[in-house]
């Protein structure tokens, strides 16, 4: 919908070249872990019916044995990410011959090893034989990792220094160091924050950190791991050869990230076996919380939760608001709640408890006492009264357009309130059949947005100068049914799309 | 052959619009190609600027109530 740019696994992938994803496949691990994580419900299964097929498939075939009639949508999308991430490869239509499909080849190979074992590709780890200190367990990686990642969102929420007194006070896992100046700089890169030398600390949130505060941490921890990779991918290209040491490959770091998520958590692994690539990798893992280092003994990594669930399914994962439970429950020493991270079932019925109440007379009452709760209502909320486990504010005219000023959009913040509002709130909602929010004060919200926003973007591309009518129109269906499709006016013949890739590829394989 | 051209795509009324034309006229330095009453494909660069200088000409003109004045906060 916006202009900002995401991080997103899937949309940096697109961009990669078909040499890229060769190299990458080549990796059993990285083959597995693409589909796991990348593909949609249809797409394996397609996977899974090439992949011990000896010769191609004709896509007529594929028609009548699995997709229904009426899923043409979905199949025409399926097989679009397939393409996209190299995993099939389909021949042009011609009149001679049937399209026919079938994997690529190093896709299928990886993929087959991961399934059978076998080959001495050492590309799902390496277990360390050294001998494993015996307090380094699941709960320690636990709260090792999850102070490491909290530093990081009290950094994103603490540079919005609106409130200082009751947003910005600090971390509650009694950490003043923060993340290492590396991270910052990468929060910086990304875009989460801004430098703004007229607020407190310097910094502020922007959109996309707004964004990023409310993602799943899975989501967040990919985001982060994105900005980085195109970090050193632009250090790479400005020494251009320079300490042959220090640059890294970007190949190579992606596929070590995929192995990581394909390791087991809880068990050492050796670092000795690394490429000076990926062991040039592990101090900024470290720093990001993703792996664990002992001191004592810097021949061993271990994986934490963040890391090894980097592909699984997204509903597996604690959220944020998960997080703030943890991190309240930190704060309050509960030991016992250290297992609501451990279990995501568990820290998904904590989620699910919200502490908002939004009144129709725009007031705000938040039963909680996580800093980093209450730092984030505080970017759109003027907040009034804290008490012991309660906090009070009033969404204003003027709180809104400030968030918005920082560019949060008014449904981030519609959204983020019905998520978070107290079971009191759902509860009569139910009953009465009403929405969980009063719809006066999210129409207000919206209409405050409306008066600073009165234009919106999106960030593309405009095709035009089409050879005939015809081609307009087939290019015009093409880009709707990949969802690509922004805007398109027939009688100049032009359209906009948010995406420009598989138009070109559709375009070259009209043309043979 | 088709050809592509990449910037930011514009959805606005057409009030807004015609600010936005007004505003480039001084440079042509904004707009790439005015598409129709609605739409307007400008230069990403200056998105940012123009939102600025949007929002400056709309404060001349336009300034609503707080809709509920509030007793005690």
């Amino acid at each position: 919908m916006s202009g900002t740019q995401s991080y997103q696994l899937s949309d940096y992938l697109e961009k990669l070249p078909a040499t890229t994803f060769r190299k990458l496949y080549q990796q059993p691990s990285t083959a597995f872990a693409i589909f796991r994580r990348m593909l949609p419900p249809l797409a394996k299964v397609f996977v899974q019916a090439l992949l011990y097929m000896p010769s191609p498939l004709l896509l007529s075939q594929l028609d009548d044995v699995w997709v229904k009639s009426e899923g043409r949508q979905q199949r025409d999308r399926a097989l679009a990410i397939l393409r996209s991430l190299h995993i099939v490869q389909i021949t042009p239509s011609g009149k001679d011959k049937p399209q026919e499909m079938q994997l690529t080849t190093n896709f299928k190979n990886s993929m087959r090893l991961a399934l059978e074992g076998g080959g001495s590709h050492l590309s799902f780890g390496v277990p360390s034989a050294l001998p494993v200190d015996p307090s380094i367990d699941i709960p320690f990686l636990d709260k090792y990792s999850r102070k490491k990642w909290e530093d990081i969102l009290h950094y994103v929420v603490n540079s919005v220094s609106v409130y200082g007194d009751i947003g910005g006070g600090g971390s509650s896992g009694g950490s003043a160091a923060g993340p290492r100046p590396s991270v910052k700089d990468l929060l910086l890169a990304g875009h989460l924050v801004e430098r703004r030398p007229d607020s407190k600390s310097g910094i502020v949130i922007t959109q996309a950190g707004f964004t990023f505060l409310l993602q799943e941490s899975n989501a967040q921890v990919w985001t982060l791991l994105l900005l980085w990779l195109e970090a050193s991918d632009h250090a790479k290209g400005a020494a251009n050869g320079g300490r042959g040491g220090a640059m890294m490959d970007s190949i190579d770091m992606l596929s070590f990230l995929f192995m990581l998520a394909s390791l087991e958590l809880g068990r050492a692994y050796d670092t000795e076996s690394l490429t000076e690539t990926r062991r040039n990798m592990l101090p900024d893992l470290v720093d990001f919380g993703l792996i664990f280092v002992p001191r004592e003994n810097p021949r061993q990594y271990f994986p934490t939760r963040l890391a090894t669930t980097l592909t699984s399914s997204a509903s597996a994962l604690r959220s944020v608001s998960a997080g703030f439970a943890a991190a309240t429950a930190n704060a309050s020493g509960d030991a016992a709640s250290l297992g609501a991270v451990a279990g995501a079932n568990s820290a998904a019925a904590a989620e699910s408890k919200g502490s908002i109440i939004v009144e129709t007379n725009y007031r705000i009452y938040a039963y909680t006492s996580s800093p980093l709760q209450i730092a984030v209502l505080a970017l759109f909320t003027q907040l009034n009264m804290r008490f012991a486990g309660m906090v009070t504010g009033r969404l204003t005219r003027d709180s809104i357009r400030r968030a918005i000023s920082y560019g949060i959009t008014a449904d981030q913040i519609i959204s983020y309130l019905a998520a978070h509002a107290h079971e009191q709130m759902s509860r009569t909602a139910a009953a009465t059949g009403r929405p969980i929010l009063p719809p006066t004060v999210v129409d207000q919200i919206r209409l405050w947005q409306l008066e600073n926003e009165r234009m919106r973007t999106t960030a593309g591309y405009l095709f035009r100068d089409f050879e005939s009518p015809a081609e307009f129109a087939a290019l015009t269906a093409y880009a709707e049914e990949i969802g690509v499709l922004v805007w398109k006016n027939e009688k100049k013949n032009l359209f906009f799309v948010s995406k420009y890739e598989q138009l070109r590829d559709y375009l070259k394989s009209r043309k043979k | 052959m088709p050809r592509a051209t990449g910037g930011i795509l514009i959805e606005c009324e057409p009030a807004i619009k015609s600010i936005i034309v007004h505003l480039d006229s001084v440079s042509h330095d904004i707009i790439i190609e005015d598409l129709d009453e609605q739409h307007l494909l400008v230069r990403p660069n200056m998105v940012h600027l123009l939102k600025q200088k949007l929002e400056e000409r709309l404060k001349e003109t336009y300034r609503p109530e707080e809709p509920l004045a509030d007793s005690d906060g």
